[in-house]
């Protein structure tokens, strides 16, 4: 049977002629890191029911390889550790929006609570860690691929943590405007008033009018306080309050 | 009954003793602060109370603890509330109930004992926090201030004239807004927009 239209999708295994057997579920993988790419790929070509369709090492290129898969029933793997301009929670939010039927999995090395609530706030359907299992994390990726709900490794102790910090994001989300959530995310990078005002083209007293505005919503008394709320939130990176 | 179970197995632990037995929140509540034992046994099945009130009344009062929970509720939201209050145990009512012991030592010595079922449905759970987190922070940033007034207005239980008065516009800039408004929210009448802004967390509902 022809395809009739233009669309990307693939006519749905029901619809093609008997299947004998189920398609195999394919995965794209971004990564940061080679050894880990090589060594997840290694594992999910292993298995009969699944196949790598494309890898790639930053968010950018992730994005690219994705566009060029025409397929339904795809996980995608998100590294926690892609960081920069196009970092894990931008890769989460993009593949949302442009490819909503996809899976995701966020997988991290130990991630902390926060980091997960982050991934999981964005747009992620599950976090798996790097450190559990092979057969394990195989078994996450297949659940996830259901649109299961999945969080395997150590961190299934921390879901109250994660639950706690998803709804203190989304109480400073809905509390600030977004002009006071980039002020704050500046804030947390250490720089001072002014230099807060050269970054975002403002005058200094636009900025700390901005910051006064800040405090009182979060019912804080200073910035390092403030800060610490939007970290505990996995609003801003707590890299620079260490 | 729990009571019993609880006392026999706590008899069969050599290192553990009843320190006091309440069967109200508020009793609970004043034992732990008066006694601070190192663990409580909490049935989330009191009669007229809810039991995670108990649970959070118990951690507001600065009960630090470890807490073994009991209970016929196996809902993901339940559990998940109870995970949230930093229970160390969860178990199932009634079956749960013959491994209280084992659940009560495993505990003391620091390790949880949520029966993986349980903590499973709490996992489901977290993702439909997370997505409706997810969502009430998108529809905010979709709003405009005056919608967000409005909204506000409208969960007062104002009318359109009476909002178009109070923010001194025409009812007609007022109804292109709510229509605005509603199709944002994804709902057709003013008590569901009520009711979905609130669930969303947009506004609060005195």
């Amino acid at each position: 049977m022809a395809p009739t239209t233009s669309m990307s999708r693939r006519p749905s295994p029901e619809a093609a002629a008997p299947p004998a057997i189920r398609r195999k579920l394919g995965v794209v993988l971004i990564d940061p890191l080679p050894v880990v790419r090589a060594g997840i790929s290694l594992l999910v070509d292993g298995r009969p029911d699944m196949e790598i369709l494309a890898e790639a090492g930053d968010g950018k290129e992730g994005v690219d390889a994705l566009s060029r898969v025409r397929r339904s029933r795809v996980v995608v793997l998100v590294g926690l550790g892609l960081e920069g301009e196009h970092d894990a929670s931008w890769l989460i939010r993009t593949v949302r929006e442009r490819f909503p039927s996809h899976a995701l999995l966020a997988m991290g090395a130990n991630a902390d609570p926060t980091m997960i609530s982050r991934a999981l706030f964005v747009g992620a359907d599950g976090y798996v860690d790097k450190n559990v299992d092979p057969v394990d994390f195989l078994g996450a990726i297949l659940k996830v691929a259901d649109r299961e709900m999945v969080l395997q490794g150590p961190v299934a102790a921390t879901v109250g943590q994660i639950a706690d910090s998803i709804e203190l994001r989304r109480d400073l989300d809905v509390r600030l405007t977004g002009r006071e959530r980039e002020v704050l995310a500046v804030a947390a990078e250490g720089l001072t008033a002014r230099q807060i005002a050269t970054r975002l083209g403002v005058r200094e007293r636009t900025v700390t009018t901005h910051l006064g505005r800040i405090y009182g919503k979060l019912g804080v008394g200073n910035r390092l306080s403030a800060i610490r709320m939007a970290a505990r939130s996995g609003m801003v990176s707590v890299g620079s309050l260490e | 009954m729990i009571l019993g179970v609880v006392r026999l197995a706590c008899d069969a632990l050599p290192d553990v003793e009843i320190v006091a037995e309440a069967s109200s929140g508020p009793a609970a509540v004043e034992a732990a602060s008066s006694l601070t034992p190192d663990l409580a046994v909490v049935d989330l099945d009191l009669p007229g109370i809810d039991g995670v009130t108990v649970l959070r009344s118990l951690r507001g009062s600065g009960f630090g603890g470890r807490i073994v929970v009991v209970s016929e509720r196996t809902d993901g939201a339940t559990v998940l509330d109870a995970m949230r209050l930093d229970v160390d145990a969860y178990l199932p009512k009634p079956d749960g109930l013959r491994r209280i012991g084992e659940a009560i030592r495993r505990v003391l010595e620091g390790e949880r004992a949520i029966d993986p079922a349980l903590e499973q449905a709490a996992v489901l759970e977290l993702g439909r926090f997370a997505r409706q987190a997810r969502e009430s922070s998108e529809v905010d940033s979709s709003l405009t201030p005056r919608e967000r007034e409005i909204l506000e207005l409208l969960a007062e239980g104002l009318t359109m004239q009476q909002i178009g008065r109070r923010l001194d516009i025409s009812p007609r800039t007022v109804e292109t807004h709510v229509a605005n408004l509603y199709r944002k929210l994804a709902v057709r009448s003013r008590v569901q927009a009520v009711s979905r802004a609130a669930s969303l967390g947009l506004i609060e509902l005195r």
